[in-house]
């Protein structure tokens, strides 16, 4: 946590709309947050990380430098051990938005954690822990795992047709260009056998920033974010294709929040896109895929997007084509669609807090045991992550495996999805199906290098 | 009139009634300007201003239109939908405290007229104010009725479940332990003056029921009118503007 000498620095609340400073006197101590909190789930004995003492606390703090005994009497000094727990209460928090969805009071929860957070930054109370290297990382390599960013694009194969600009984009996110190329490279491909003409931004796709909004550092956000569709208008594109919850959420939401003109183009997820390939006869598939599958929802993607995308869009699209897929026996968790249950990694959970990500994650691994799934299937490459590492966190050794929806329709497609030798491939950490002509299986690829991977991934 | 009785005068009622209703609106004023002290949207300045929170909740409430607004007043504010879903008892106790409190709150300030009314006899119309606060007693009782299921809901849940228990703090029972002195000692005032609906007289006491009727009346705006803005009651105005602000929230 960043340093406590600032004793007579004042409460900064102006982060805040003020509707969402009514929101803290909104809340009716019902206590339903508390039953769906997937941190407060595995943080039993830390009842204040939850909304409902977040939002008391905060509500307290507000009270004792501008309530009405404030007024009368002066207000009361401000206790820094207190606020130091404060702010760590309140990064102990993956920003998943279920306790909004349950809500009784309608308070928009995810809006309101990432308001606070750039008070607590401003006060020098946040960010928390590692979560402090990303305006660095981000400012000085335009992606959280200094790699080189005319390297972005080394793991497309020699034959695939990647266009210089184009009415379509893929967007293909820092993970997959870096840490997981065997979404990328499935993602080309299938866009390639579907006929469907795309460009990328090459070294001009720089990092979404999600991790920025999440925790609270907002500078730097705004380079990014103009950068970033500066890019996708000056290649002509109206649609861009998204196979990561993360930048697809932060592309929809929060670009446009820092962008201050007409953005011209649609951004859509491509299971949706793809979806539409599936219904309308265009995909052929080769071979079965004799898994039982279950499906993550990403919160980037549900929870945060289900009122702007509709629930069709966040929820349906992944899951009409896994049911599509010849030989995918599918089942839903018991959490799910949006009362789903966080994979622990947003919110910058992963960099700040990386045990409390794991324990969340091993709780999602439950989630897939109870069904019994030989797949977890997802939309986004950092849940993904999150989950392989809290699979290999469990005390029990657990066969089940974590694969992209992307992945899974390629390989049913009989698409060859070989990752090119490139600078990155040592740090490929991923499970990837392997097929011979008839039979796919799902192979962990460890690590065989560190990296500089300060942070892990970055939403 | 017997209902002024303690050395409390028609005079001294009225002009409590006066002082705590100055204090709530006074209350409400400085709750708005303490939320104005928020931005008016992403990243945008500072003005301290309660007006400009006024106008940012009405940017808000009417975002997507005054369909969505209608849908979301009448199916989340006025039908607590969002509370169905989640808890159907939670719902009742929210239904029937919210409109047994909003229904007695309108008839008292109704009866405290009536009272005008007959104290002045204001256009000779005396004998029909005292007719007409006749006819209020039986949705008094009714509503009184309704408040009771959800006060004691409420405290029930907060008593027995060990959960809820737990994490209930004094801000909680503040309100809680208000709305339900306020109930029971309505409802004893109303026992205490005879012929009451379901009881008859089976606790009638004509010496003592001026005085607990009194004394309900002056719990009631002390522990509900006088300290709503100030407490956790705030919540009946903040989270209905609340829910209009997100539009019905996710």
């Amino acid at each position: 946590m960043a340093d406590a000498g600032n004793e007579k620095k004042p409460l900064v609340s102006g982060f805040l709309m003020s509707t969402q400073l009514m929101e803290l006197d909104g809340c009716t101590r019902c206590q339903e947050c508390m039953k769906w909190c997937p941190t407060f789930d595995v943080r039993q004995d830390r009842p204040e990380i939850t909304p409902m003492y977040k939002i008391a606390k905060f509500r307290e703090l507000l009270g004792s430098q501008y309530g009405l005994r404030a007024k009368l009497f002066g207000s009361k000094p401000l206790n820094e051990d207190e606020i130091n727990k404060f702010s760590e209460d309140t990064y102990y928090c993956t920003t998943c938005g279920v306790c909004g969805t349950v809500c009784e009071s309608g308070i928009n929860t995810v809006e309101l954690w990432e308001a606070m957070r750039p008070n607590l930054v401003a006060r020098g109370n946040g960010p928390y822990g590692k979560q402090s290297f990303f305006p660095g990382l981000l400012g000085k390599d335009r992606n959280p795992f200094q790699a080189k960013q005319e390297e972005r694009l080394c793991w497309v194969p020699k034959d695939a047709t990647v266009l210089e600009s184009s009415e379509i984009a893929y967007f293909a996110g820092c993970t997959a260009a870096y840490r997981q190329q065997a979404l990328a490279v499935a993602s080309v491909r299938l866009m390639n056998n579907l006929d469907i003409p795309f460009c990328m931004l090459g070294e001009d796709e720089w990092c979404c920033s999600s991790a920025l909004v999440r925790t609270g550092q907002r500078p730097i956000m705004k380079e990014h974010a103009v950068h970033n569709v500066d890019a996708l208008k000056d290649r002509g594109v109206k649609t861009v294709l998204y196979a990561c919850a993360g930048c697809l959420r932060t592309a929809t939401v929060d670009w446009p929040r820092w962008y201050e003109g007409y953005i011209p183009y649609k951004n859509v997820p491509l299971s949706v896109y793809l979806r539409e390939k599936v219904r309308s006869g265009e995909v052929e598939w080769k071979r079965p895929l004799n898994f039982k599958v279950t499906y993550h929802d990403p919160c980037h993607n549900g929870r945060h997007l289900m009122h702007i995308n509709g629930r069709d869009w966040a929820y349906e699209a992944p899951r009409d084509i896994l049911k599509s897929i010849p030989g995918v026996q599918f089942e839903d968790m018991a959490r799910s669609r949006e009362f789903q249950r966080c994979c622990g990694a947003g919110g910058g959970v992963k960099a700040g807090i990386p045990d409390l990500a794991l324990d969340c994650a091993k709780a999602r691994m439950g989630d897939a045991q109870l069904v019994a799934a030989d797949i977890i299937a997802s939309t986004c490459p950092f849940c993904r992550r999150n989950i392989m590492d809290g699979r290999a966190a469990m005390p029990e050794k657990s066969d089940i495996k974590v694969v992209d929806v992307v992945e899974l329709m390629t390989a049913a497609m009989g698409l060859d999805i070989t990752i090119p030798e490139n600078s990155y491939s040592k740090f490929q950490e991923q499970d990837v199906i392997v097929c011979d002509e008839e039979v796919c299986k799902v192979e962990t690829v460890e690590r065989k290098a560190e990296g500089k991977d300060l942070v892990g991934e970055a939403h | 009139m017997a209902f002024y009785t303690l050395g409390l005068t028609f005079w001294l009622v009225i002009a409590l009634t006066v002082v705590v209703l100055g204090f709530w609106i006074y209350g409400l004023y400085f709750n708005f300007k303490k939320w104005g002290m928020g931005s008016t949207g992403y990243q945008d300045e500072l003005r301290h201003s309660f007006w400009l929170f006024i106008a940012t909740w009405i940017h808000e409430a009417f975002k997507d239109g005054i369909w969505v607004f209608v849908k979301t007043l009448i199916l989340d504010v006025l039908l607590l939908r969002r509370t169905l879903r989640r808890s159907p008892v939670r719902w009742v106790m929210h239904m029937t405290i919210f409109y047994g409190f909003l229904t007695l709150a309108a008839l008292s300030g109704l009866g405290l007229f009536m009272d005008i009314i007959e104290h002045f006899n204001v256009l000779g119309l005396a004998h029909q104010a005292e007719m007409v606060k006749g006819y209020m007693e039986l949705p008094f009782d009714i509503f009184g009725y309704l408040l009771l299921l959800g006060a004691t809901i409420g405290v029930l849940r907060r008593v027995f479940l060990r959960e809820v228990r737990s994490r209930t703090s004094a801000y909680d029972v503040v309100l809680l332990g208000g709305v339900f002195l306020i109930t029971i000692t309505g409802f004893y005032a109303e026992w205490l003056r005879g012929n009451s609906f379901l009881i008859g007289d089976a606790f009638a006491n004509p010496i003592y029921a001026p005085h607990f009727s009194l004394l309900h009346t002056i719990l009631a705006l002390l522990l509900f009118v006088a300290i709503l803005p100030y407490s956790k009651y705030m919540h009946v105005i903040a989270a209905p503007l609340t829910i209009l602000a997100n539009r019905g929230g996710e």
